[in-house]
């Protein structure tokens, strides 16, 4: 039976998710609202030829021109007042979003109605991620002067083994209903649950 | 450098600070304060017995995040993690 995925935030680890998800008996809906900068073609999975476009539409055009894969795109931000509807009919949520408010709208919403969750998060610095399930999630706030140095194309590839370390957590949990939970350093995963 | 084994109510601390990272040598308790762990981890990094993080480095872990985990069937150990904060994504 085939598992509907809503994956929230589409930037870095989200746009690579999609891609390295491509071929799970899955239906994704991916949601954004940011529109795609010159910059993010350096961490994302998002292309030249979509530069100004929204970043849900656009993969959602890329992974169908490139791979026939189909994804449902919803350029909206999600808010307190849309959570519901955006979030509703999924069986699973991902969580790859860039802030702690949105992140809690996803963690309380997934919560309230018992719908498994999967964070994924980076540091500022592109030096540290985590794959964690929701029943261990603690979201991280950003320092007021934090700036992300993680879009500046060095850490693509650590970017990327995020991304893919979270899809294996997914196919697990789809294949067993496991729940395995990770820490990522360069060049080290660690399980943490 | 060798670790000790913790006990039931003890935890292996693992330590991430600028870029660098490693294990203390000795459990602490798994209950311990944020401010405990975060004071035991800094003096366990100047005294330069955390293997992989040079006493150099020891800056204030103050912006870190303290995160635990309870030992399960598949990680056998409470595990506490001092790492950098992760808001992206």
């Amino acid at each position: 039976m085939t598992t509907h995925i809503v994956l929230i935030g589409v930037g870095a680890l989200g746009s690579h998710v999609a891609l390295l998800a491509r071929n799970l008996d899955v239906s994704l809906k991916v949601i954004d609202f940011d529109r795609i900068e010159q910059k993010n073609t350096l961490s994302q999975f998002h292309t030249r030829m979509s530069l100004g476009h929204n970043k849900a539409r656009a993969l959602a055009q890329t992974m169908m021109g490139l791979f026939g894969a189909r994804i449902e795109a919803v350029p909206h931000r999600l808010t307190a007042d849309n959570v519901d509807a955006l979030l509703s009919g999924g069986d699973l949520l991902i969580d790859c979003l860039d802030n702690a408010a949105s992140r809690r709208l996803v963690q309380r919403w997934a919560r309230r109605h018992a719908v498994p969750c999967l964070h994924g998060a980076l540091a500022p610095d592109g030096a540290y991620g985590r794959v964690i399930w929701d029943e261990h999630f603690v979201i991280d706030e950003a320092p007021e002067d934090n700036q992300a140095t993680c879009e500046d194309g060095e850490h693509l590839a650590f970017i990327a083994q995020v991304a893919a370390v979270l899809v294996q957590s997914l196919q697990a949990h789809l294949a067993e209903g496991a729940t395995p939970s990770y820490h990522l350093r360069r060049g080290e995963v660690v399980r943490v649950a | 450098m060798s670790t000790t084994h913790p006990r039931r109510h003890e935890a292996r601390v693992n330590i991430t600070l600028n870029g660098q990272n490693g294990d203390m040598s000795d459990p602490v308790p798994f209950d311990a304060t944020d401010q405990q762990i975060k004071h035991w981890s800094l003096e366990a990094i100047r005294s330069g017995t955390v293997s992989g993080i040079s006493p150099r480095v020891a800056g204030s872990l103050e912006g870190c995040v303290i995160d635990r985990f309870p030992a399960t069937a598949t990680v056998p150990v409470n595990r506490i993690f001092v790492r950098p904060r992760t808001p992206f994504g």
